[in-house]
């Protein structure tokens, strides 16, 4: 080959592998920025005064002189609203009886739109569900609301041949010669004095359950959850995994039979996690009932099977890697087997070890499919250590599923399930640091 | 991986080296043992009611869940696993209550029977099955015999029914749903096959969210799922509203129910009578289902 061809291949060889970084870190802000900033979204938005209120009155928190001087400020302006909705409803009774009928429907599309928007209006009975008791309580959505009252959808099938297309059409148009009217344009300019938007900081998001089957309040349950499953599967997995991988580093005579449970390990690492959920369902619960339903010790212990061969493995090769001058010198000098194992060869091979146990432990964490059919509930309170032989608990993995597809308003609370998702990305992730960190602070003690 | 011989030449001098090891379990147990201690603070243990079962009956049963919770102090946890699972659940003594959109099969009532389970249906509440297609779709009405012939493969484009001119994008559920079951008796008929070209969803909100998504598309979906982002159209000229469901005008209608083991006494008595209380009825009606 001349040098030419060579430079050549060189270069492009570089310009792929620049590339192909470049690739990759663009994929990956894609997936990771709109987690970030729409998870942040939950915690730190614009809220309305009707997330104050719900704070208070389902929580107990902020202060309760501020909350009603806002109030009464709020009302102020609202209360012309519910002039105008009672000055129309008076009309409405005049009107002539097909106009009337017309316009009701009219109407009662308008009042559904001001709830939303506003909460409860005067004349509606107290509603039982948490999610009809307060209007928008983040200030994006409201203005989406906004649009809702001031413009309705149509959609325009004059063509039979394709799908209409949709419209939209002034509200107030259809008002026109009414004195509801005059609402469209004074809550468009008033919203802002009757919703009282102001930053703020939602920690609560962290540490509160949630209300209304996750309408309001936060995932402290859905958190404590992950967290219980994945400590648990690791207090299974890690002692046995490290005892396994000893038996076979140490132990075991090299033969056909270890040999073959090598391979099984290793093919055991390779089982999708849905075949260890329903593994789990028929051993765990179903043939050795350690729980009667399902519960954190069964979702553990699925969890527990699952990430063992992982376990085992990182082990092993930690073991593995030890310098067998050590074994050596240790022997030489007169010291058992297992005094040689149990001080020489497994401090050595400590960093390795937790480093697989916990990368182990970001994978428990995040993985919905073991605990779908052993652990996992969609609502549920956050349960003490006592409970988790009996109880199952909502877990973020399966929850954030759980609200992406099949809660009932998912559209409206994608910044729960935002948030979510960051919560998990952020528990994983700093387990994984921590198992850097943890990694790097022991080989430094080993080192001297 | 650069490791000096500190362990051995430790071990030569006479240093105890298990303190290593000895060190990384005191924190991990003293780590343990804070959290035991948050734990037990946080939660005392009361006696738990386990729900499990269809997605249909799920917002209903996580409202009662939470309102039981708050009223009673009694701990409700929910699972929307399907009905078909919440069956399999109780039949297997795994959970108190299990929530169907269909009745239990005489097959399932038989393999109940045999594991000593004595299958008892209340009934919750009434649900319209909604026929949905996408907001854009000019179709209002579908008589029963169309959508029969639509889900049979029959008529495979919209222009057949009054549409315009594309291919139907049939939406259907997986087989564990009671949902799925419901309708192929009250639509198509039992044991009629649904075309091979439809598409199976999981979940109420995925067909909802595959609809709304696919200007050709037609699903069904329980009534408390409906909502803007999706057309009801009417069957046989019907929509599904409260007084057509419960006068059984609507032709898709069906009971949702509640499956316990035996005559439900005590805690789980109180919770199954939850829908004959006015709060009960309140709720019922705010999550647009229908009270009997």
């Amino acid at each position: 080959m001349n040098i030419g061809t060579r430079k050549i291949l060189d270069r492009s060889f570089t310009a792929v592998g620049i590339g192909s970084i470049i690739v990759m870190a663009i994929a990956l802000m894609i997936v990771v920025l709109p987690i970030i900033t729409n998870g942040i979204g939950a915690v730190f938005f614009t809220g309305t005064v009707e997330h104050r209120k719900m704070l208070f009155s389902e929580f107990k928190r902020g202060d309760s002189e501020g909350l009603s001087s806002e109030v009464a400020s709020s009302e102020r302006y609202r209360s012309k609203v519910y002039d105008m909705l009672t000055g129309f409803e008076t009309e409405l009774e005049t009107m002539a009886p097909e106009k009337k009928v017309e316009y009701k429907a009219k109407y009662a599309q308008v009042r559904a739109a001001l709830q939303a928007l506003l909460g409860p209006l005067p004349g509606d009975s107290a509603p039982m569900l948490t999610r009809f008791k307060y209007g928008q309580t983040r200030w994006e959505k409201s203005e989406e609301k906004l649009h809702d009252l001031l413009y309705e959808s149509k959609w325009d099938n004059s063509n039979p041949d394709v799908m209409s297309k949709e419209y939209f059409v002034s509200r107030a148009i259809g008002f026109q010669g009414t004195s509801l009217v005059k609402l469209f344009p004074y809550v468009k300019d008033n919203l802002e004095k009757m919703l009282l938007p102001e930053f703020t900081v939602y920690w609560g998001f962290i540490t509160d359950s949630s209300v209304d089957s996750h309408f309001f309040g936060g995932i402290w349950p859905e958190i404590q959850g992950t967290f219980f499953l994945a400590v648990g599967a690791m207090l299974f997995a890690f002692p046995l995994g490290v005892v396994a991988a000893v038996y076979f580093t140490e132990y075991a005579r090299p033969g056909f039979l270890n040999s073959m449970l090598r391979s099984a390990n290793s093919t055991l690492a390779g089982v999708p996690s849905i075949v260890f959920g329903m593994f789990g369902l028929a051993f765990f619960i179903n043939t050795l009932k350690v729980s009667e339903s399902k519960s954190v010790i069964a979702g553990a212990l699925t969890l527990a099977i699952m990430i063992l061969p992982t376990i085992i493995r990182a082990a092993e090769e930690a073991i593995l890697a030890v310098p067998k001058t050590y074994r050596e010198a240790s022997l030489s000098l007169g010291s058992t087997k297992w005094n040689t194992i149990a001080t020489v060869i497994l401090p050595a091979a400590l960093p390795g070890i937790l480093t697989g146990g916990v990368i182990s432990l970001g994978r428990a964490a995040g993985e919905t499919a073991p605990i779908i059919f052993t652990a996992a509930v969609s609502v549920g309170s956050a349960i003490g250590l006592a409970d988790v032989f009996s109880s199952p608990t909502p877990a973020l993995s399966w929850n954030i599923y759980n609200l992406a597809s099949e809660h009932e308003a998912a559209s409206q609370i994608r910044h729960v399930q935002y948030g979510m998702v960051l919560a998990l990305v952020s528990i994983v992730l700093m387990l994984n640091l921590s198992a850097i960190v943890l990694r790097a602070r022991i080989s430094k003690k080993l080192k001297g | 991986m650069k490791f000096q011989s500190y362990p051995v030449a430790a071990y030569l001098a006479g240093k105890p080296t298990k303190t290593r090891i000895d060190i990384m379990i005191k924190k991990i147990s003293l780590f343990i043992v804070l959290l035991a201690l948050i734990s037990v603070a946080a939660g005392a243990a009361v006696n738990t009611l386990v729900l499990d079962g269809s997605t249909t009956v799920g917002p209903l049963a996580k409202t009662f869940a939470a309102y039981f919770t708050k009223k009673y102090g009694v701990r409700v946890t929910v699972s929307e696993s399907g009905s078909g699972n919440g069956a399999k659940s109780l039949i297997n003594g795994s959970c108190t209550i299990a929530t169907m959109s269909r009745a239990m099969k005489a097959a399932e009532i038989a393999a109940a029977r045999q594991k000593g389970v004595n299958p008892v249906a209340t009934i919750v509440a009434l649900d319209g099955l909604a026929m949905v297609v996408h907001p854009a779709n000019p179709v209002r009405s579908l008589t029963k015999a169309q959508i029969s012939s639509i889900y049979r493969g029959a008529i495979t484009n919209w222009r057949e029914v009054g549409g315009p001119n594309t291919r139907i994008v049939v939406i259907q559920r997986e087989s564990n749903s009671g949902t799925e079951e419901s309708f192929k008796e009250l639509v198509i008929g039992k044991g009629v096959p649904v075309t091979g070209s439809a598409e199976t969803q999981s979940s109420n909100g995925s067909v909802k969210s595959r609809v709304s998504t696919t200007l050709s598309a037609i699903g069904f979906l329980g009534h408390g799922f409906v909502d803007g982002s999706v057309k009801v159209i009417a069957v046989n000229g019907v929509l599904p509203t409260v007084a057509a469901v419960k006068s059984g005008i609507y032709p898709v209608s069906r009971p949702l129910y509640f499956y316990t083991n035996g005559q439900p006494s005590g805690v789980v008595k109180q919770f199954v009578d939850l829908p004959k209380s006015a709060e009960g009825k309140r709720m019922i009606t705010e999550l647009g289902f229908i009270n009997r």
